[in-house]
């Protein structure tokens, strides 16, 4: 008898989060470290390639479906742009589904968060909505930032304690970021982060009285936790106008960092910025990964990052004190290194002009928002990197918000297409151990998930799901899905059953063993 | 004057005298409420779409090649009639009211009892339709029928389901979704129950509703009519 009775369930509760992922897959990158490594190992190097597609679900209109699946008591969460659906785990079949009738705007959507007996996700025009995770009924609509003003949102929300984080995208035009929490029971807004100081306030000054309200540096990506050190770790996008710096002189904080928050308050303990004055477009809003490790002799508390502009970085987390950084990528040429803080040594050359400049990495970088995870048994850092160079060309127009000015642009170079590589970094030293090409079009967004099984799962850039040793790289099974990816897998357990599921397109594909 | 024409009145006499127009020119052959019968359905999206000078057009010359015949009316009795149209496409909250919404909203939390199987915004029973946006989702007509005829049409995901299993219990609900290998049902506690064939010996699907019809219906519809999450800003045509 396998009939999965979900009122019997417990609510979810910060705590079971904290014990994410197991079975189930709780929060979008399955745990507050964001490591994506997940204790399940049916699914082995030996029998990956038994591994065959269990199911297919459709999501009515998606186009480009960028989220990373929530998995609870037998149900998978998938949202899309103003909609999310409700799905048996083991059949693919619609539960329910939510449309957020009336919604403005049309970004693409990341995932969902579950807390208590709702699920929540943000529309593209920045409501937080709460359902039922058992009907899909409603329980709140809350908006927090005004699309109006230019402010959209695809963030999947962070569920800790008693609220709901969200972050804000519109970089690229001229708002201000925040991270805010919002009561998970009521709607209403519980603290608020600015990642642009006001008047007054320290780090204004890093700005040249370009108006804080226009400044950037959003939060589209979710951030990571440490309960011990009841510390929110967020990463933040990039100054606007994108690439021209002219009315903006200074380090442009906290553009481009890592900001380190009160658990409870939203108070910033500490900040580390990556690209000081960003000119080239890299948000720092990849995965924030918390790990322990022996780094140099003794543990330390470690935050990583693959940032977009090429660096490996090695934090401590506590104090937030820069401890080392090397390249992931092999084109990277705007600096001649980092100095003991971590701050970069610019090529003044680099620096794009309305003529054109070349940079490396790419302004996509080389890496981006897509998933890396950790494998704490092999001590690596599975990083999708992308190997492309772009001709940045500045402006020096006087920047209008919300009009779609970013101080001019970038372009492909096109005798030099992108390079996707899976890449396995050692997590202390930066080194890399080994690396998967990805030979494609040069399109994919898609990124990981590890497996204490020692398989790690990635979508390619021709559109596979593959499955590659965790210790060697080495080639274990792969299945077309005859879509380009932009989203990243999970894995999850029902019925004593490994699944692994990826969003693709328009659809979810999920696999198992063959016979299990 | 084609601006003009095109401003339709949005006051409840013009619409009510644009339904007596209807009833005597229209309903013949488009059915009392604008379902169809001899004529096509009035509440299609085709219609929908028709900017109001073009729906104003085809009553005043008719559509050559069909059955549908020009009816000369003044111009003022034709925005009457027009507007009494947009009361079968438009979303409920755009209609006028005829009943009461405060009453609605007592009788809706109330006597009517309709918080057993219903919510808006979380407040309410589980295996019926939330209701929270119903206004911004359905037409007036839409709402009087599943107020009056619930089983006359049920969303998908909403059957009655009563399901056997292998142990002899049973589980009565609405069916999320159903089909020859499996069932997922919500019942009316609000337990959801994952079922695959093997799980189950029986599984019957109603075709009524579990929902009864309602009699008194003026202030419900008024009040549900009102429930729209964004405030409504104009249908997109």
């Amino acid at each position: 008898m396998t009939v999965a009775v979900l009122f019997l369930l417990a609510q979810v509760t910060p705590a079971s989060i904290a014990t994410s992922p197991n079975a189930d897959w709780l929060t979008y990158n399955g745990d507050y470290a964001a490591t994506r490594h997940s204790p399940l190992k049916q699914i082995t190097p030996d029998n990956a390639k038994n591994l065959v597609a269990k199911w297919v679900f459709r999501l009515d209109g998606a186009k480009k479906l960028e989220a990373s699946p929530i998995v609870y008591g037998g149900l998978m969460y998938v949202s899309d742009t103003n909609q999310i659906y409700a799905l048996d785990a083991r059949s693919g079949r619609q539960v329910w589904r939510y449309r957020a009738t009336g919604a403005k705007g049309a970004r693409v959507n990341r995932g969902t968060a579950i807390l208590g007996d709702n699920v929540y996700f943000v529309t593209a025009d920045c409501h937080l909505i709460a359902l039922n995770r058992l009907t899909g009924n409603l329980v709140f609509d809350t908006e927090f930032a005004s699309f109006e003003r230019g402010y959209t949102a695809s963030i999947a929300p962070l569920a800790l304690k008693n609220g709901i984080l969200v972050g804000v995208a519109g970089g690229g035009s001229g708002q201000r970021g925040f991270v805010a929490s919002i009561n998970y029971q009521t709607g209403k807004e519980q603290w608020r982060f600015w990642t642009v100081p006001g008047k007054g306030e320290p780090g204004f000054e890093t700005w040249g009285g370009f108006p804080a309200e226009m400044g950037g540096a959003p939060t589209w990506t979710t951030g990571s936790y440490d309960a011990a050190l009841n510390t929110i770790y967020w990463p933040t996008g990039n100054p606007w106008p994108d690439f021209y710096g002219g009315r903006r002189p200074g380090d442009n904080l906290y553009s481009d960092s890592v900001v380190a928050l009160d658990g409870d308050t939203g108070k910033l303990k500490w900040h580390f910025q990556f690209t000081p004055h960003d000119v080239w477009d890299w948000d720092a809003n990849e995965n924030l990964v918390l790990i322990d490790a022996n780094f140099r002799g003794r543990p330390r508390k470690l935050l990583i990052q693959a940032n977009r502009n090429g660096f490996y970085y090695v934090l401590d987390r506590v104090t937030g004190e820069f401890l080392h950084a090397k390249p992931f990528v092999k084109k990277l040429d705007w600096t001649t290194g980092l100095d003991d803080k971590g701050r970069p040594k610019i090529i003044p050359e680099k620096i794009p002009t309305p003529a054109g400049t070349k940079v490396c990495p790419s302004v996509r970088g080389g890496s981006n928002w897509m998933s890396p995870s950790y494998n704490p048994a092999t001590g690596l850092l599975y990083v999708v990197t992308l190997e492309q160079c772009d001709i940045i060309i500045a402006s020096a127009k006087e920047p209008v918000p919300n009009s779609g000015f970013r101080g001019t642009g970038n372009e492909g170079i096109p005798t030099e297409p992108g390079k996707f590589y899976l890449r396995a970094l050692d997590a202390v030293s930066g080194d890399i151990k080994w690396e998967y090409a990805m030979p494609g079009p040069g399109v994919m967004w898609a990124g990981t998930v590890s497996t204490a099984g020692g398989v790690v799962f990635s979508g390619d850039d021709d559109g596979n799901l593959v499955a590659v040793d965790a210790k060697t790289g080495k080639d274990l099974w792969h299945f077309s899905t005859g879509r380009s990816l932009f989203a990243s897998p999970i894995t999850y357990m029902i019925d004593g059953k490994q699944y692994v599921a990826i969003a693709a397109e328009s659809d979810v594909f999920t696999f198992a063993l063959f016979g299990q | 004057m084609a601006h003009a024409l095109a401003q339709l009145p949005r006051d409840l006499a013009s619409i009510d005298a644009g339904r007596q127009t209807y009833m005597g020119a229209c309903s013949g052959c488009h059915g009392a409420t604008g379902e169809g019968s001899q004529g096509p359905s009035l509440h299609s999206g085709r219609v929908a779409r028709l900017g109001n000078q073009a729906l104003i057009s085809v009553i005043k010359n008719g559509l050559p090649g069909t059955t549908m015949p020009n009816f000369p009316l003044a111009d003022d009795k034709l925005r009457q009639l027009a507007a009494f149209l947009r009361t079968l496409t438009s979303p409920a909250i755009a209609a006028p009211l005829t009943g009461d919404p405060a009453k609605g909203r007592a009788s809706f939390f109330g006597a009517a009892k309709c918080t057993g199987c219903h919510m808006i915004n979380g407040r309410g029973g589980h295996p019926g339709p939330d209701l929270s946006n119903i206004g911004a989702e359905r037409t007036l007509p839409q709402l009087r029928e599943s107020l009056a005829k619930p089983s006359a049409r049920i969303a998908e995901g909403f059957r009655t389901a009563r399901v056997t299993l292998r142990d002899g219990s049973v589980i009565r609900g609405v069916a999320k979704n159903y089909n020859n290998y499996g069932a997922q049902i919500l019942d009316a506690k609000g337990q959801l129950h994952l079922l695959q064939s093997a799980d189950m010996a029986k599984l019957d699907i109603a075709d009524t509703s579990m929902m009864p019809p309602v009699s008194d219906i003026n202030d419900l519809l008024a009040f549900l009519a009102t429930q729209s999450l964004r405030p409504y800003e104009g249908a997109a045509r």
